[in-house]
């Protein structure tokens, strides 16, 4: 009979610990977040012997010491009662720095088990290892292994069930940090010993007063803990009295030393090579002079990865649906459930198609970043952008996110986790919104060429883009200036050496992000799809104005020249169908919304559009398209473009693009701002600031344009 | 921490003291002492700043503010700013 265990999964950042628990829990993941902070919660399971074993991924920590959420998260999480066993992940290439969280888990006195990955990075550097050695030392079995290549899981896996078979028997050592200190630490646990703390029982004293003794934030916030802080307090200042050393260091002080001499005996160096490669491609991806012109030239080829490369698939998708469309109509019994069908075929599949046709955009897009991430270019470009990035007020991890904003806000929210900095964070989430995502890019595409010649039409996207981006940095200089001034947060990052990415590890990380986004066309999109439908159909007109019916047979019948007929015929049911929309929910809210926004130059129709574009920013084209009655409009139909030609001028144009562009974000994006932010107070804020900015600079642009007769 | 392997191509002037921050691109020279005014301490440590650790300055970021430095064969960014409380030396 199978017994079940909990191991949790500690390591550096970079060390390949996703790698191991990928191999070693397969697909069997689940995916999730610490309650109250933006850490993100991964566990699986695996079975060894019939056992079921649940893993828990712990985030990637230098050190226990609780200066960061992620440390916060990890030290939560091992000081839980429940943990059998912790499975430490080491970089072997780098065993001095990666075995100092193992001297900070060792305290935990917990069984262990040390898995050496990269061991064939190790081996091309010519580390040695006398294992038996370092096993007696840490007092745990070592496993050597691959993750990239899955090498030495096998062993891994029976390690791990020798050492569950024996689990009471392990041997992890109490590590001695001198004769002066320890006396010190006695002192505190005996202290701590006194309290009979239950809670904590399964973790010995020597821990808790090890962290009191380092003022670790996490350990003295321990309510029950708090009677042996003077005790602690009052050695920390005996131990720099005689050692005058700083209270926040001795312990890594100690470590290190201790480390050292352990390496010293185990570990040998067969052959100087150090990562010669990688610091060769440093030498010019990071240079002074050239790193910024490589950086500008790689997110280039992102973009045309994304947009050039992606568009054959986009087609196919569209035609698809378009298909799709057309055979659920043909197929639909005719006179059953008109209203139903209509709502199938162009509320649902019209909605949702119009979403999903950006797909393609949005797995490409998270592939290259897949690619850049994985291969350690994403922190050389935040080196390289943090000088400019600073100008503002952010720092160049708020690069990165920014940029994905350009292909969808929501994952580029997410992806501001990267930055450590509590007030950096917010800052690049509060601005991210106006970076012009994909989806704000059918708008563009139907106004401009509505209005502007083809020689300008370029330049007019890029414009777009570039206002968000200048609007966006000027907001950060603000925010930063003002509501999120610096918290001086000390700047540490690891450049990981690079590495050549494994499909599967790219494959992985792209299908994680873009499933957000399949999920959002499958939830978000598709209830908005449904109302707006309701909202542009209900409730019907009865009576007209004109008896449309009779004036077109009269037509059919009076007019002799065929296409004189038709065009009248037209018109004529244009006109009903205004009157017929006038009368729904959205004309009605539209009208009497209008005068608000007429100071912005927008008519109703436009205002309901915008409306729409709270559910996904292209619902503002395909609401234009069904307001002014051309049936199934994107931003391809020639017809839309004239009547938006007719009805309103170049100024208005820009000024409906400038509005999309910065007005309220999408809802998905407003609920991962909500999520990322854990605050409704934040959201609403945001929400309604970008409203007033959007606002009050398509106002300014509107009435000095109007003044000044440009565009009109 | 020692790290005997390390060739020495070049060293901070002998027996002077001077701040990470100022050091040239290249130098390698041996944590003196990491100054408690610091909020980072705790986190320097961590990455492996500590007194006695050897490290090379490697490269400067494009406009000015980052350091990328070697220690611990990792490399790290490190803020000009930050640099400014370590205080680097030749080891005695």
């Amino acid at each position: 009979m199978g017994r079940r265990f909990k191991i949790a999964l500690a390591g550096n950042p970079n060390c390949g610990k996703t790698t191991i628990f990928n191999a070693l829990t397969g697909a069997r993941q689940h995916v999730g977040n610490y309650p109250g902070v933006t850490v993100e919660s991964k566990s699986g399971t695996f079975f060894v012997d019939g056992n079921e074993i649940e893993l828990l991924d712990l985030p990637g920590v230098y050190s226990l010491s609780s200066s960061s959420p992620e440390e916060e998260v990890a030290f939560r999480e091992l000081t839980r009662s429940g943990v059998d066993m912790i499975l430490n992940v080491i970089d072997s290439s780098i065993p001095r720095r990666s075995l100092y969280l193992t001297t900070q888990l060792a305290e935990l006195h917990i069984p262990m088990l040390l898995v050496f990955n990269m061991s064939d990075d190790a081996r091309k550097r010519g580390l040695k290892f006398d294992t038996e050695k370092l096993e007696r030392y840490f007092g745990s079995p070592i496993a050597r292994t691959v993750g990239r290549t899955s090498d030495g899981i096998v062993e891994l896996r029976s390690k791990i069930a020798k050492l569950l078979e024996n689990l009471d028997g392990h041997g992890v050592p109490m590590l001695t940090y001198g004769a002066d200190v320890d006396e010190s630490i006695a002192a505190v646990a005996e202290k701590i010993d006194s309290l009979g703390i239950k809670k904590y029982s399964h973790i010995p004293s020597r821990f808790f007063a090890i962290k009191l003794l380092e003022r670790d934030s996490c350990a003295m916030r321990i309510p029950e803990l708090s009677p042996a802080i003077p005790e602690a307090e009052s050695q920390i200042k005996h131990l720099s009295d005689i050692h005058a050393i700083d209270a926040d260091s001795f312990m890594a002080d100690r470590r290190y030393a201790m480390l050292s001499g352990a390496c010293r005996d185990s570990i040998s160096m067969t052959h100087e090579k150090r990562r010669e490669i990688s610091d060769k491609i440093d030498s010019v991806m990071t240079n002074k002079l050239l790193g910024l012109p490589i950086f500008l030239a790689i997110i280039y080829a992102t973009f045309w990865f994304t947009f050039t490369c992606a568009q054959p698939f986009m087609d196919w998708i569209e035609e698809g649906f378009a298909w799709l469309s057309d055979f659920v109509k043909g197929a639909w019994p005719a006179e059953s459930l008109p209203y139903l069908k209509t709502l199938v075929t162009d509320g649902v599949i019209g909605g949702v198609g119009g979403v999903l046709v950006f797909l393609p955009n949005i797995l490409f897009l998270f592939l290259a970043i897949a690619v850049l991430e994985d291969s350690g270019y994403m922190s050389r470009a935040a080196f390289v952008m943090d000088g400019v990035m600073r100008k503002v007020g952010l720092q160049g991890r708020s690069f990165v996110p920014l940029i994905l904003g350009f292909g969808c806000n929501v994952p580029a929210i997410m992806a501001t986790r990267c930055i450590e900095s509590e007030k950096d964070r917010k800052a690049t989430i509060m601005i991210l919104p106006l970076m012009s995502c994909s989806a704000r890019l059918p708008i563009y595409a139907l106004i401009i060429p509505a209005f502007f010649a083809a020689k300008y039409q370029a330049m007019m996207m890029w414009v777009m883009y570039l206002i968000g981006v200048v609007v966006a940095l000027a907001a950060a200089r603000i925010l930063k200036g003002t509501i999120f001034k610096g918290d001086g947060e000390v700047y540490l990052m690891e450049l990981p050496p690079y590495r050549l990415p494994t499909l599967k590890s790219l494959l992985l990380h792209m299908w994680d992000r873009s499933k957000l986004y399949l999920h959002k066309a499958g939830t978000i999109i598709l209830a908005t799809s449904i109302i707006l439908f309701l909202a542009n159909t209900l409730p019907e007109k009865a009576s007209f104005s004109k008896d449309y019916s009779a004036l077109i047979s009269e037509v059919e019948k009076s007019e002799p020249d065929k296409e004189k007929a038709e065009e009248r015929i037209a018109a004529l049911e244009n006109e009903k169908n205004a009157e017929i929309l006038e009368y729904t929910v959205s004309g009605r809210v539209g009208k009497f919304l209008e005068p608000v926004f007429k100071p912005i130059g927008f008519d109703w129709k436009l205002t309901t559009a915008s409306i729409g574009s709270l559910a996904a920013k292209e619902v503002f084209v395909s609401q234009l398209g069904i307001l002014y009655a051309e049936g199934e409009a994107d931003e391809e139909s020639v017809p839309l473009r004239q009547k938006l030609a007719e009805n309103y001028t170049p100024l208005q144009g820009f000024c409906i693009m400038l509005f999309c562009l910065m007005s309220v974000p999408c809802f998905a994006t407003l609920a991962v701002i909500k999520r990322e932010l854990n605050s409704w107070k934040w959201m609403l804020a945001e929400a309604a600031g970008l409203f007033f900015l959007a606002y009050s600079l398509t106002f300014l642009a509107y009435q000095v344009g109007s003044l000044l007769n440009i565009g009109v | 921490m020692k790290n005997s392997k390390q060739t020495e191509v070049k060293l901070a002037d002998a027996g002077k003291e001077r701040l990470l921050s100022d050091l040239p691109v290249g130098t390698i020279a041996t944590i003196r002492k990491v100054l408690p005014n610091s909020r980072g301490g705790k986190k320097f440590a961590d990455v492996g700043l500590v007194p006695g650790t050897k490290l090379m300055v490697e490269g400067k970021a494009p406009f000015g503010g980052l350091l990328r430095v070697k220690i611990m064969e990792t490399s790290i960014a490190i803020h000009r700013d930050d640099a400014k409380s370590i205080v680097v030396g030749k080891e005695k």
